[in-house]
């Protein structure tokens, strides 16, 4: 029965087709991450052409900073919204007793949804991501281009960014059994409390524990200001894995420890 | 149909007991359910029933006591057995957005490969085939129930357990279902069905345990419950004489004649075809020789009744 504790593809798969099949979010989610970049795209385009002495191009690197910025922002929304359901979906919809009652463990029916909640959100993020690296290419006009390795960089750092609050998103879930709570702590906790904390430099190290300073941190060099949002806290690289596999091994660990003790 | 255990009940407990914090809801309930039977486990709400089946299916911990599923100990071996156990615990519930086939997909998923063959199987068997492919938020309540037993169906089970089945179905819904239970029973599977429906669980059960306050006050066959057989009401075209001849025998305890009927005491319902041939070879016509048929209902209310005077 050891195979049985494992989170198994079908598993996997079936929970994808919980979120797949999932109108409603699938449109929020494609609102908070392509939606959001197109409709910013298309608005800097529209201002650029009607008055390009005042307004500069869509493209570049500086703007793909701000498009990073912004999908990690609307991303980590996104995120919530999808790692909640993931994380307490089978309950608020009454069946985890039912899947409980497979005899299938708690503990594989826990780890099985992490990657199908990733395999929902992430093209979503990638898809954003592209098209905000196609536009800050295409349209880049008289601002200085992103090369490749930026492009990819800046890339890899969204997409991180985003999966790090997904994961968060479905332990907070599973802990609370609620996703209302789920989504509003996590809200809270990136869009507040991590600006506030890492704003107050009394705080000191304090400040590099916070996981969204440390993925802040990560941001490449080249995109300057336009992909920070709060002070600039330098983290080295092995400070920064310690502060988000610290936080995610806790976090999951907890999370999966309470969906397993918890009555069904 | 393949079998995980020789033991003769599919589910014994042993001095079971769930307390939340200070209140003990199921108390120290030993229960057996004969395998192959329609088993009855009969209560009035709040009588600890959901509680009972939530324990035995791992949904929540028991605080004391021993149990065994399909014979094997729960919950060391909870996932070999319930891999044979099929359930619906309070109302069937589901992912409304999906049809009712990828609701069962997603059952399916958690079981096993074998589940997924048997899909359509367990929707043809409930009458669902025509409506698997709707959003289950357009079901009404029966359909749910139905898809709730095809969900239990996946895992091809030796023992089925429901909670309220019959909550929400139609007179015809209700006839359907209990058409099922037999069927089920006959292929030598065993069904225990929790219910507050005295009426129900009697037209549908062969075996009964009857849960007041936490504790099982009675269990056993349908037929021992009701005391059937114990009273015989027999009349004849001669009552004086049928006295004569049902006082001769040793099994009969008692007679009471109201002009019209002779009510019979009798030790034992296996005595009555020699009564009836004792009469007539005595030249007795004999127009009515009827076991008393007690409902459980009543059985129910004796017990409850003699529980709250003794208390």
């Amino acid at each position: 029965m050891t195979a049985f504790a494992l989170p198994a593809p079908r598993l996997v798969a079936a929970d994808v087709l919980k979120l797949r099949k999932n109108r409603s979010l699938a449109v929020v989610t494609s609102l908070l991450t392509i939606g959001a970049v197109a409709i910013t795209v298309l608005v800097i385009e529209l201002m650029h052409v009607a008055n390009p002495a005042k307004n500069g191009p869509v493209g570049g690197v500086n703007n793909l900073g701000h498009f990073a910025s912004l999908i990690g922002l609307l991303g980590a929304a996104a995120a919530a919204i999808v790692g909640s359901r993931v994380g307490a979906g089978d309950k608020d919809a009454g069946v985890y007793r039912d899947l409980v009652v497979t005899g299938r463990s708690r503990t594989s029916l826990f780890l099985s949804r992490i990657p199908a909640g990733a395999a929902f959100l992430l093209p979503f993020v990638a898809a954003a991501y592209a098209f905000a690296a196609v536009s800050s290419v295409a349209l880049a006009g008289s601002n200085p281009m992103p090369d490749t390795r930026l492009l990819a960089l800046t890339g890899l750092w969204t997409v991180l960014s985003v999966a790090f609050f997904y994961l968060l998103s479905v332990a907070v879930a599973a802990l609370l059994g609620s996703r209302s709570y789920a989504i509003g702590v996590v809200l809270a906790f990136r869009l507040a409390i991590t600006p506030v904390i890492a704003s107050i430099s009394a705080l000191g190290v304090v400040r590099e524990l916070m996981p969204g300073v440390a993925i802040q941190s990560l941001a490449p060099s080249a995109l300057g200001d336009a992909a920070r949002m709060g002070p600039a806290i330098p983290m080295s690289t092995g400070a920064v894995a310690a502060v988000l596999v610290g936080w995610a091994v806790v976090a999951v660990a907890a999370a999966g420890w309470r969906d397993v003790s918890r009555d069904a | 149909m393949h079998t995980t255990s020789i033991s003769p009940y599919v589910v014994e407990t042993q001095g079971l007991t769930k307390s939340f914090g200070e209140r003990t809801v199921v108390r120290g309930v030993d229960l057996r359910v004969p395998r192959g039977s329609a088993f009855g486990y009969l209560g009035p709400n709040g009588a600890g029933k959901t509680t009972l089946i939530r324990m035995l299916l791992g949904l929540t911990p028991a605080s004391s006591g021993q149990m065994q599923l399909l014979g094997l100990p729960v919950p060391e071996r909870r996932a070999d057995a319930l891999a044979r156990v099929g359930a619906i615990v309070e109302e069937p519930r589901f992912h409304g957005h999906l049809t009712g086939r990828e609701n069962l997909r997603v059952v399916a998923a958690a079981r096993g490969t074998e589940a997924f063959d048997r899909i359509d199987g367990a929707l043809e068997q409930v009458g669902l085939t025509a409506r698997a492919g709707d959003r289950v938020k357009t079901y009404s309540l029966g359909m749910r129930q139905r898809l709730g037993i095809a969900r239990c169906l996946l895992a091809d089970p030796e023992l089925l357990i429901l909670d309220e089945p019959m909550n929400g179905l139609d007179p015809a819904g209700i006839q359907e279902f209990r058409v099922f239970v037999r069927s089920f029973v006959e292929e030598g599977r065993t069904i225990v069905l929790s219910s507050h429906l005295l009426d129900e669980v009697e037209k549908t059960c062969d075996h009964v345990a009857i849960v007041d306050g936490g504790t099982i006050v009675a269990q056993g066959s349908i037929a021992e419950l009701r005391g059937e057989g114990h009273t015989l009401f027999v009349e004849t075209d001669d009552h004086q004489l049928a006295r004569r001849v049902l006082g001769e025998s040793t099994a009969v305890e008692r007679i009471v004649d109201d002009g019209t009927v002779l009510a019979v005491s009798i030790l034992d319902a296996r005595v009555i075809p020699d009564l009836n041939r004792r009469l007539v070879e005595a030249g007795v016509s004999v127009r009515r020789l009827e076991p008393q048929q007690a409902s459980l209902e009543q059985r129910f209310l004796e017990i409850t009744t003699r529980l709250e005077n003794a208390a």
